[in-house]
């Protein structure tokens, strides 16, 4: 049996999603190894590097808060630029974690389980990464806690009709949620640390963050379903995250901005973005530490035709928005259109097509999908892509308004962009700690894929070989699994009973 | 003296037998045992399982969970206060925006839904917790020499001795009859 | 749409229907089906025609609304095929056939659509009528919006959908015959780019045939609210039939009460999304208040009439049907589950009803000529649906993760 012919996805058979790890042990071995073993040079060095780059993040900050937002490139026309589209980058990447641990959870797409702990803390990162720009940006960031409606000596409320109030809101309850979420799904695999603890140090810290989690199945009970209802939460909240944030261009009379589609189009590019981002990152990491069997070519695959799909939507999305201003007859949208394809940042529009519309679609070819180096420089372009998508958007429509003698042309300044480049620093600081001392995989859940975690394995080992009769075939396993369900009962056809039993 | 008579009155409680607990190695005869062992009618057991195996509520008898109800609840909770929220503050203050009415209830959607999720997910996390009983940093089923293999490859399955049906020996023997492996008497 | 007449098959079977994983309807039932079928289809076509005596105008805006009715059903039976073959699903094989037989209605769908072209002028008037020639707005966009453009368009989108709808449902029951693994894999190939197509002629199929009867007004969501329209319907239907079958003990060894949860699922899924669709056009609108844009929702609002049928389509499109099936029970209940489907189904055709009659009648009153032009389309929708039911298979024999379906567990 050759890797190869294991990893084919045929109909009527499924390949494998665990590579090379014969039992549960082998992979807690290869999971909690890489949190076990001794700090290697080149994780060291990838740390300082990281460091070096937040230093950046810092001082860039330090400085903005000494003198004010006057350091940023901003101007009265193009009020809003490289901040905002820093913020809406970062928040877009994160929802690619959220999807892959709830979406795909909810629609039983058993591979996220080897890639949603690394892109769970890759959603909580980039969060973080997103919400240096609104705190920072209010300006006086000592002040920032007056975006929440807590009484204050002016005995006024926060503007609640205003879609940056909302943002507030989607976003704090998003990395309020994220953080559960990962935390709940961490839980089981810190108690599988702390039973493999060599020092007392290890056992206690271990023993307190995993709750004295002991795998009782009756708690296994609670928790799958809180975890199905985490699932399911998350799934409309990160929906409406890149909705709320879309509102905030949406629901003015910017043209280029009011447009009806803008909330879906952006949950489809946050995803894209996202997906493109996890990516990049696991291509790294399962070299890194040898995870190659845990998130196989399948797995990278399948992300790959994820990046496809949404890149599709998101030049759909495109076409559509260009399609409407022509058709809508409006001559500020039509020449806000124009201008972006046309005008002076025409070439950051094209950048934009290029990177995310045209260069995901490499990926109909099964060879480029499933290529390594092709995939990663990919998905590099297409986080280059929705960066630009992000700027088109905002710059474009802003530098160009109402009235021609304000128009102007947007410069960064060095500190748009060392704070742009400093926010890196922070997201890969995060996310190398996190490689080091915590599962990046997620251990139960892989062990729960596993041929063996099913508990009629042996039954039917060859279940899902393709036989003659198909037919024949399928009744006697439905015959199987009611005799299984029903146990101790009488043997009843009436569905209703089988309602009762399982209703919950 | 006094420390030394607590000291004597810990030692007994502890030399209490909690239950009997053995393991299997896979999950398929952990399974088969519960099903076992519900049929013999013990309902005071529990198995202690590296993931959750699928199926094995109904195998053990387990009733539904009871999440979904909290998370209703608080979710409900979340929506009212935030609709108490925005209007409370839209009519306290108002403040005219684009010309719309102070009570702009579709304007506040977003904020509605963003409080029912977080409140909703408040419920499932700390409800999940707080029915499960964690954490409890201490637990007599940790005392069974191979437990750290619970969260490993193991297949634990734990009788309790507060169950009526309870019998050092006869239920001793049951397990050993299902293949369980090292079975241990653990004490509280 | 066929539960009536599977309701008349069910009757007329009693207690054959133990025949537990029959692969295809018995030919008594069959029979009966497809004669009750044929029933509806020949009231229809005769209400259709007495609609169509008693008003032309009327009726033709009635049959328009109709038309979408069926056309989305299809179109969104189609969707379920192509995402399921995208996604390589197994759990869906047991749910895949009755959808297939949803879009087999797609040449059915091209051929109903004649009427709205020969209606053309009545029916898209404010842009086909003499006053678009004086009409600023109008000029602008007399380069997509002239008749021969809109017919070539037209033309083009029913003959893609009854291509697809053709291969996708053909290369399944070749499936049936030959056992052939490798017809899987090609749908496979093929759902991508027909994907592709399905998106962008469901779009402006309803950018042309729904947005421009008030010409002046667009938004670009729009689309996507119709594909909403189309996956809740079709999925409803979906529930029903399965529900039917399954009740009357047909194929009840494939398709299970896991089945019934996970169709409830998608369905509830689908409703959050319409509303998602729906608010947010309408915050978007209702928060910039341009003029422009307004004036749909005007249409629609400032009438008392129109206001009710507002209200009962957010309550009868969303909150009603989400409370309901939000419960795990309902989902997995037959009657649950056909309740949500039938509200759903109802508030479908109110919310086609909502799009394209304000245009024509600024005060809301439903008519019996509304009814003819449900009836018509519907009945001989039903006719096919039966007769495939009566004709084929109930599900893909050998479809290669038969296997895969029948142990579908919802935890």
């Amino acid at each position: 049996m050759t890797t190869a012919a294991l990893q084919e996805d045929t109909p009527g058979k499924r390949a494998p999603l665990v590579l090379g790890h014969r039992d549960f042990n082998a992979v807690t071995e290869t999971v909690a190894g890489i949190v076990e073993k001794k700090t290697t040079p080149s994780w060291l060095v990838l740390l300082g590097l990281a460091v070096s780059v937040l230093l950046i993040l810092l001082g860039s900050l330090g400085k903005l808060v000494a003198e004010g937002l006057g350091i940023w490139g901003l101007n009265n026309t193009v009020f809003w630029a490289w901040d905002i589209t820093g913020f809406v980058f970062w928040i877009g990447i994160g929802h690619a974690g959220t999807l892959i641990s709830a979406i795909l959870f909810l629609f039983r797409q058993k591979w996220r389980t080897s890639i949603n702990r690394a892109a769970e803390a890759m959603t909580i990162f980039a969060v973080m990464s997103a919400a240096i720009y609104p705190v920072f940006h209010v300006g006086r960031v000592w002040f920032a806690y007056w975006l929440f409606p807590i009484p204050n000596q002016m005995s006024m409320w926060p503007n609640f009709k205003s879609p940056l109030l909302w943002d507030v809101f989607a976003i704090s309850t998003y990395a309020t949620v994220s953080i559960l979420f990962w935390y709940v799904g961490l839980v089981p695999d810190l108690a599988t640390l702390r039973d493999r603890a060599t020092t007392k140090v290890r056992s206690i810290v271990l023993g307190i963050f995993s709750l004295g989690w002991r795998g009782s199945h009756r708690n296994w009970l609670n928790y799958e379903k809180t975890y199905l209802i985490l699932a399911g939460l998350s799934t409309p909240l990160v929906l409406s995250v890149h909705t709320i944030v879309s509102f905030d261009f949406a629901v003015s009379i910017m043209p280029g901005w009011h447009t009806t589609i803008f909330p879906p189009y952006f949950v489809a590019g946050a995803i894209f973005s996202g997906f493109a981002m996890v990516v990049s990152l696991m291509v790294l990491a399962r070299k890194a530490y040898g995870l190659e069997g845990l998130i196989t070519i399948k797995h990278l695959e399948n992300m790959n035709k994820i990046i496809l799909l949404t890149g599709t939507m998101v030049g759909y999305a495109y076409a559509i928005e260009y399609f409407i201003a022509w058709y809508g007859g409006n001559e500020y949208e039509r020449f806000a259109f124009i201008n972006r394809a046309f005008g002076p940042y025409k070439w950051a529009y094209w950048t934009m097509w290029s990177c995310n519309v045209f260069s995901p679609q490499l990926f109909w070819f099964k060879r480029i999908r499933t290529s390594i180096p092709a995939m990663f420089v990919i998905s590099i372009f297409v986080n280059i892509g929705m960066w630009f998508e992000r700027f088109v958007i905002i710059v474009t429509s802003l530098h160009r308004d109402y009235i021609p003698s304000s128009w102007t042309y947007f410069r960064p300044s060095l500190f748009d962009i060392s704070t742009f480049l400093g926010s890196f620093g922070l997201f890969f600081t995060l996310f190398l700690l996190f490689l080091r001392f915590l599962p990046a995989v997620a251990i139960s859940e892989v062990k729960g894929v596993m041929p063996q975690a099913d508990p009629h394995a042996g039954h039917d080992d060859h279940g899902h070989d393709a036989h003659d009769d198909h037919h024949e075939e399928a009744s006697a396993k439905a015959d199987e699994s009611e005799d299984e369900g029903d146990e101790g009962e009488e043997a009843s056809d009436d569905a209703e009973k089988d309602e009762e039993e399982s209703r919950g | 003296m006094d420390k030394a008579h607590r000291h004597e009155e810990l030692e007994e409680e502890a030399a209490k037998p909690f239950g009997l607990m053995g393991y299997f190695l896979t999950p398929g005869e952990l399974m088969h045992a519960c099903e076992k062992l519900k049929n013999a009618g013990y309902k005071d057991f529990d198995a202690q399982t590296p993931f959750p195996v699928h199926g094995l509520e109904k195998a053990m008898g387990l009733p539904p969970s009871k999440m979904p109800w909290i998370v209703l609840a608080c979710g409900a909770t979340g929506l009212l206060s935030a609709i108490a929220l925005t209007a409370f503050v839209s009519l306290d203050y108002p403040l005219v925006i684009s010309g719309k009415p102070a009570f702009s209830y579709q304007a506040y959607i977003p904020v509605m839904f963003e409080l029912t999720v977080l409140f909703s997910a408040f419920g499932a996390f700390f409800g999940m917790w707080g029915i499960n009983r964690l954490p409890m940093f201490y637990h007599p089923s940790m005392k069974h020499p191979s437990f750290p293999r619970a969260t490993d490859d193991a297949f634990f399955v734990t009788v309790e001795a507060k169950d009526p049906k309870y019998d050092a020996s006869k239920t001793r023997k049951l397990l050993e009859e299902l293949g369980a492996r090292e079975i241990v008497e653990v004490t509280e | 749409m066929s539960q009536a007449a599977a309701m008349t098959a069910g009757r007329a079977t009693g207690e054959k229907s133990k025949a537990d994983d029959a692969r295809k309807l018995p030919k008594d039932v069959g029979d009966t089906l497809t004669k009750a079928g044929m029933g509806l289809a020949v009231l229809g076509v005769v209400a259709a025609g007495a609609g169509y005596a008693m008003d032309a105008k009327r009726f033709a805006a009635s049959y328009l609304i109709g038309f979408l009715f069926v056309a989305t059903i299809a179109l969104g039976g189609l969707f379920f095929v192509l995402v399921q073959h995208l996604a390589r699903a197994g759990w869906s094989v047991a749910a895949r056939r009755q959808m297939e037989w949803l879009a087999g209605l797609l040449p059915a769908v091209a051929v109903l659509s004649i009427p709205i072209f020969l209606w053309a002028h009545d029916l898209y008037h404010h842009w086909m009528g003499p006053q678009a020639a004086t009409d600023p707005i109008l000029q602008k966009k007399a380069g997509y919006l002239n008749p021969s453009f809109f017919y070539g368009r037209s033309a083009f989108y029913v003959v893609v959908w009854v291509a697809l709808g053709l291969y996708f449902t053909r290369t399944s029951r070749a499936q049936d015959e030959s056992g052939d693994a490798k017809l899987t894999e090609k749908m496979q190939a093929a759902s991508a780019p027909a994907m592709i197509l399905f998106a962008l002629t469901t779009t402006f199929a309803a950018f042309d045939w729904v947005m421009s009867l008030d010409p002046h007004w667009y938004s670009t969501i729009f689309g996507v609210y119709v594909f909403a329209g189309c996956a809740t319907s079709s999925l409803s239907v979906l529930a029903l039939i399965t529900v039917q079958l399954q009740q009357r003990g047909y194929f009840r060894k494939i398709s299970t009460v896991e089945h019934r949860h996970d169709i409830g699922k998608l369905l509830f899924g689908f409703i959050v999304f319409f509303a998602y669709i729906g608010f947010s056009q309408f915050l978007l609108i209702w928060y910039a208040d341009i003029p422009e844009e307004t004036v749909w929702y005007h249409h629609r609002w400032d009438d008392a009439g129109w206001a009710k049928v507002s209200l009962a389509i957010f309550f009868g499109h969303f909150v009603i049907p989400f409370l309901l099936l939000l419960s795990r029970h309902a989902k997995r209940h037959a009657v649950g589950l056909s309740v949500g489907a039938v509200i759903m189904l109802v508030m479908h055709y109110v919310d086609l009803y909502w799009l394209v009659m304000p245009t024509f009648d600024h005060h809301f009153h439903f008519s019996v000529v509304d009814i003819c032009g449900l009836l018509g389309p519907l009945g001989i929708a039903a006719f096919l649906v039966a007769r495939q039911a009566a004709q084929g298979p109930l599900y893909p024999l050998r479809d290669p993760r038969l296997a895969e379906t029948v142990k579908v567990d919802n935890p």
